[in-house]
């Protein structure tokens, strides 16, 4: 068993510390047929807005080695729709469900925070910040999700911000951080007939790269931290998840690799549900971090 | 839907401009579904049938692509089938007449259906005579019918143009009409931007036209296959779909502008 929100009053106790990531996963009933949902410890939705959103336009995919870019805009039919379509399974689901939210601004973050509690299933609320939000607003909107609603807040960071925003939001009303959203990035996009760089495809980034960097965060943020902290980018084994454990993470996101290999969720759910010995992960060696080594 | 191996049954053989890989799958995708395969890169390939036979499907791949580098007997992992093929005769009723109509580099998405019914007209649009498969390729009993854009064949396309026409050329408007006014199927294989100008061709020849009378094969990068990540959505007349579960293949005249 995990807390995620031991702050507060209902709390967030998921069974395995296992979830996938916002925007990879749907509202829970996509990868009925591919994954396990039971054990998994809680189904993350894709992130919803008070009001529609539309696809975004142009190039939405783009591939680079081992790493993509994605570029949807975010695309949801708005809250309440979203809750009359999928209410029903969430009710179903035999794990707590966690609605992304997007961050717009505070009143209608507290508009959305106080419309979800109540609803069947919801167990808390993930708050996704645009990537170039400043410390004011990332902590209004918290306040509003957190004084309005009833579910517990989970922070996600915006990759780079971690410094500037995780501290603050968890000294004012964040039960959880999650570390990080996947980072922005820029890709050149071929006109395949003129067969030259034609434009550019902003978007998020995905890949087993990111892992590194999640570590590297982790590292040092987890334990410095008063709210528990999920650890999210790049994870793509349980080996991953359990590094991510072993530096202080209390659970893992899983996020756009599950696309290829939708099994990777069971996978990590049930390694992470035997007994572990967080120290065989890594080797012992030095100082702050259990396995870590000295930085050059 | 379901998750399981397969295996390459013969090493690929070009069919310009295409490569084929022939692929060992119990219950292979329909004309217009797909596969999603585990080809090694960070995202999973979608495969769509181009020849489907008791062992399993050919999908035609374009040079470079990474299902060319697995040898025979290479085992892969496919999800699948997935997603909304061609339906051409729900009702059960044996269809007499079939009109297919692409642009050349998504012929093999159209391949499976050329002798789908006893009477199949086949329209192929490329921008040059050279891009033009030969006419041998295709069954004998296919009446076929060639544009180009720049007239060096066959009719003159795009084919949804209008207006007058160099002396010695024909414009290919009238003649898809025509077979549209025929056909009591028809399928379309475009890139999506053409898709509103073809339907508005469709309903201007039939009137009150039954649903799925043309359908349309929506080529978009479908990552994830199941309709969780939102990168295929396209915009129809009846709001946003997702192509990989809704679609590849919708209704024509839902792209029509409003």
């Amino acid at each position: 068993m995990v807390e995620l929100a031991p702050r507060h009053k209902y709390g967030l106790t998921l069974t395995v510390p296992v979830m996938p990531a916002s925007g990879t996963f749907g509202y829970g009933d996509a990868y009925q047929d591919l994954v396990d949902v039971a054990l998994l410890g809680a189904v993350v939705t894709n992130p919803v807005s008070l009001r529609s959103r539309r696809t975004a336009q142009g190039r939405r995919i783009g591939v680079r080695g081992d790493a993509f870019v994605v570029h949807t805009g975010w695309p949801n039919p708005g809250l309440n729709r979203v809750i009359r379509t999928y209410s029903e399974t969430w009710e179903r689901l035999p794990i707590p469900v966690i609605v992304h939210l997007l961050a717009s601004r505070p009143e209608e973050v507290a508009q959305t925070a106080a419309r979800l509690s109540g609803v069947a299933g919801v167990a808390g609320i993930e708050l996704g910040f645009p990537a170039t939000i400043s410390v004011r607003d990332a902590r209004a909107t918290v306040e509003a999700a957190a004084n309005e609603g009833d579910l517990p807040v989970i922070a996600k960071i915006p990759f780079g911000r971690v410094e500037r925003l995780a501290p603050i939001l968890a000294a004012h009303g964040a039960d959880a951080l999650t570390l990080t959203a996947p980072p922005r990035a820029v890709l050149p996009v071929r006109d395949e007939r003129a067969g030259a760089v034609a434009r550019f495809m902003r978007g998020r980034l995905y890949g087993a790269a990111l892992f590194p960097l999640l570590l590297d965060t982790l590292s040092y943020w987890a334990r410095r931290l008063p709210v528990p902290v999920i650890a999210c980018g790049g994870i793509a084994s349980p080996e991953d998840a359990l590094a991510c454990l072993t530096l202080g993470a209390a659970a893992v996101q899983i996020d756009a690799l599950l696309w290829r290999e939708p099994a990777l969720l069971d996978t990590v759910a049930r390694a992470l549900v035997q007994p572990q010995k967080p120290d065989s992960v890594l080797a012992e060696s030095s100082t702050e971090q259990p396995g870590m080594e000295d930085e050059e | 839907m379901v998750k399981r191996q397969t295996a390459i049954l013969r090493r690929a053989r070009p069919a310009p401009p295409f490569w084929e890989i022939h692929l060992a799958l119990e219950q292979p995708p329909e004309p217009g579904a797909y596969v999603l395969a585990d080809l090694g890169g960070p995202l999973r390939e979608p495969l769509f049938p181009s020849e489907i036979d008791s062992a399993g499907f050919v999908a035609a791949v374009p040079p470079g692509h990474p299902a060319l580098r697995l040898l025979p007997g290479a085992e892969i992992d496919v999800i699948g089938p997935l997603g909304r093929g061609f339906r051409l005769n729900p009702d059960g009723h044996p269809l007499a007449r079939l009109l297919l109509v692409a642009q050349v580099g998504f012929l093999p998405f159209l391949q499976p259906l050329f002798q789908a019914a006893p009477a199949v007209a086949l329209v192929v649009e490329a921008t040059t005579r050279a891009q033009l498969p030969a006419p041998t390729r295709f069954p004998p009993t296919l009446e076929l019918t060639l544009v180009t854009l720049d007239g060096s064949a066959g009719y003159l396309g795009p084919l949804e143009a209008e207006g007058a026409v160099p002396s010695g050329l024909e414009r290919a408007g009238p003649r898809l009409r025509e077979l549209i006014a025929w056909t009591e199927r028809a399928c379309f294989a475009f890139e999506l931007d053409r898709y509103p100008a073809l339907a508005q061709c469709v309903s201007e020849v039939r009137i009150q036209p039954q649903a799925d009378l043309a359908q349309a094969l929506v080529r978009v990068p479908m990552p994830c296959g199941v309709g969780a990540c939102d990168a295929c959505r396209v915009a129809t007349q009846r709001g946003e779909r997702q192509a990989c579960v809704d679609g590849p293949v919708f209704d024509l005249l839902a792209f029509r502008r409003e």
